[in-house]
């Protein structure tokens, strides 16, 4: 009982700071991010977008369903979540070298 | 309301901020682009900074680059060849060489992006998060569609063209298959392009051949295109359904889509852009020339009204080019601002059917159809 009430209260101050992922679930998650989605195409399209969890969590659906393999998807999400969340500053674009052939 | 329109005023200016400091991360060249905004190196996802739309004609090497999924192996223009089937009397495949022969007619246009603007609404959508440049206008030609299907003989019973370009998804994700109704198809703008702005498409633009739709989402536009087919019914893949759809109605941010209500998209709206000053830029205290595009979709662009006090008060600026459907026009503004410090410039398109464009664009799930009053800030400061 007494074990309960301090792993709610634990729960809700975790809630009010904002649930955040270990460490070693983020690093699981990096490597996972290159395994599942560098197949079809660059970490650019991720990393340049803000979004919440629950719309990660829809686009690990939507890629799931597209044939996408992930084998971690929980650590995926956090990573997503800790990294590219929609409270995260929005990224400078990137900019592509001069491939015009001109100078 | 107010403060739903200081929020996204507030990305706006947020996102732009961030533009403005551009990325040390600049290892990619996309061969035959300038230095352009990189939004996916792998299918090359590109958006044209605004200082390069200061040209009726965008040029090629700073045109935007749209891909969904991998772009295919590079077309021998010898081997390829155009089939033209379904609810047809004969059935066609045509070489480059066929539709060379065919009358070729030519059309400036311009190609937007569906989601153009993605990133300025708020709450944030899942997608590319396009700035002010998914868009171009350039002069398109090659065989007009309807004198390709007059060629197969299309039956009274079709109402609908179905295309398919040369590109395949990867595992599982669907082909890139399009519908257009039959209409808008036959339409004497609608071509089968070779040549951008009189040049033959590069491999980035659909080469040989892509579809041209003027005035329609620039996803209606398939690139390489291999396939046409005339149908009874709309094809129901992805990229029809649900994808490329807007709301019938519109819903409160932030909530999901009601798929039932979902509508295809057909046309474009009324939209104007700033491309000078640059947002967040700074310049001399002087007489400047505010500039920018405008344009309609099927409709042509009226005028464009400018305030440099916030909306205020407003003038309207000088339009160049020719009144027409599907093309921009650029317009400017000459600007004498007397005090140093920072100016909010708002631009506003109205076009011939009497479209203005809103203050508040509407959110939608998929963040398509950007098309709020262009909203720029700078700061003028006195020269030493």
């Amino acid at each position: 009982m007494k074990k309960a009430i301090v792993s709610a209260a634990a729960a809700t101050l975790l809630g009010a700071a904002g649930w955040s992922a270990d460490q070693a679930t983020l690093e699981r998650g990096k490597k996972e991010e290159q395994q599942a989605c560098m197949p079809c195409h660059s970490l650019r399209l991720i990393e340049s977008q803000r979004l919440s969890r629950a719309t990660w969590n829809k686009e690990l659906d939507k890629m799931s369903g597209w044939g996408t393999v992930i084998h971690d998807r929980d650590a995926l999400l956090e990573y997503l979540v800790a990294n590219y969340g929609d409270d995260k500053p929005i990224p400078a674009p990137a900019i592509s070298k001069d491939g015009s052939g001109k100078k | 309301m107010l403060l739903d329109r200081r929020q996204i005023f507030a990305a706006i200016a947020a996102g732009a901020a961030s533009r403005l400091a551009r990325a040390a991360d600049d290892s990619v060249a996309i061969a035959g682009k300038r230095p352009m905004i990189l939004h996916n190196d792998r299918p090359e996802d590109l958006e044209t900074p605004v200082r390069y739309f200061d040209s009726y004609l965008t040029p090629v090497d700073a045109f935007f680059v749209r891909q969904h999924i991998p772009r295919p192996a590079p077309i021998e223009a010898d081997a390829y060849r155009l089939t033209v089937n379904g609810m047809v009397s004969k059935t066609l495949s045509l070489s480059l060489a066929d539709l060379k022969r065919l009358p070729q007619a030519s059309v400036p246009a311009v190609l937007e992006c569906t989601g153009n603007g993605r990133g300025f609404y708020s709450p944030k959508v899942p997608g590319i998060q396009w700035g002010r440049g998914a868009i171009g206008n350039a002069e398109w030609s090659g065989p007009r569609i309807s004198d390709i299907l007059k060629m197969a003989g299309v039956s009274s019973g079709a109402a609908f063209l179905e295309t398919d370009g040369a590109d395949t998804g990867v595992a599982k994700t669907p082909d890139f298959i399009r519908s257009l109704p039959l209409k808008k198809a036959l339409h004497p703008a609608t071509l089968l392009a070779l040549n951008m702005n009189g040049q033959p498409l590069p491999t980035l633009h659909g080469f040989p051949a892509r579809l041209i739709v003027p005035g329609w989402d620039g996803t209606s536009s398939v690139k390489w295109v291999i396939r046409l087919t005339a149908a009874a019914e709309p094809n129901n893949g992805f990229f029809m359904n649900p994808g490329y759809r807007y709301p019938k109605y519109a819903l409160p941010p932030g909530t999901p889509a009601r798929p039932a209500e979902l509508e295809v998209i057909e046309g474009m709206p009324v939209k104007s852009t700033i491309t000078s000053p640059e947002d967040q830029s700074k310049a001399a205290l002087g007489p400047m020339t505010i500039r920018g595009f405008a344009w309609a979709g099927e409709q042509s662009i009226e005028r464009v009204d400018v305030s440099t006090d916030g909306g205020s008060r407003w003038r309207e600026a000088k339009l160049s080019g020719a009144k027409l459907p599907f093309a921009w026009r650029l317009w400017q503004i000459d600007w004498q601002p007397s005090d140093p410090g920072y100016y909010t410039i708002l631009s506003r398109a109205t076009d011939s059917s009497g479209r203005v464009q809103p203050i508040v664009a509407e959110w939608n799930p998929s963040g398509y159809l950007w098309n709020a009053i262009d909203r720029v800030g700078v700061t003028l400061e006195k020269s030493a």
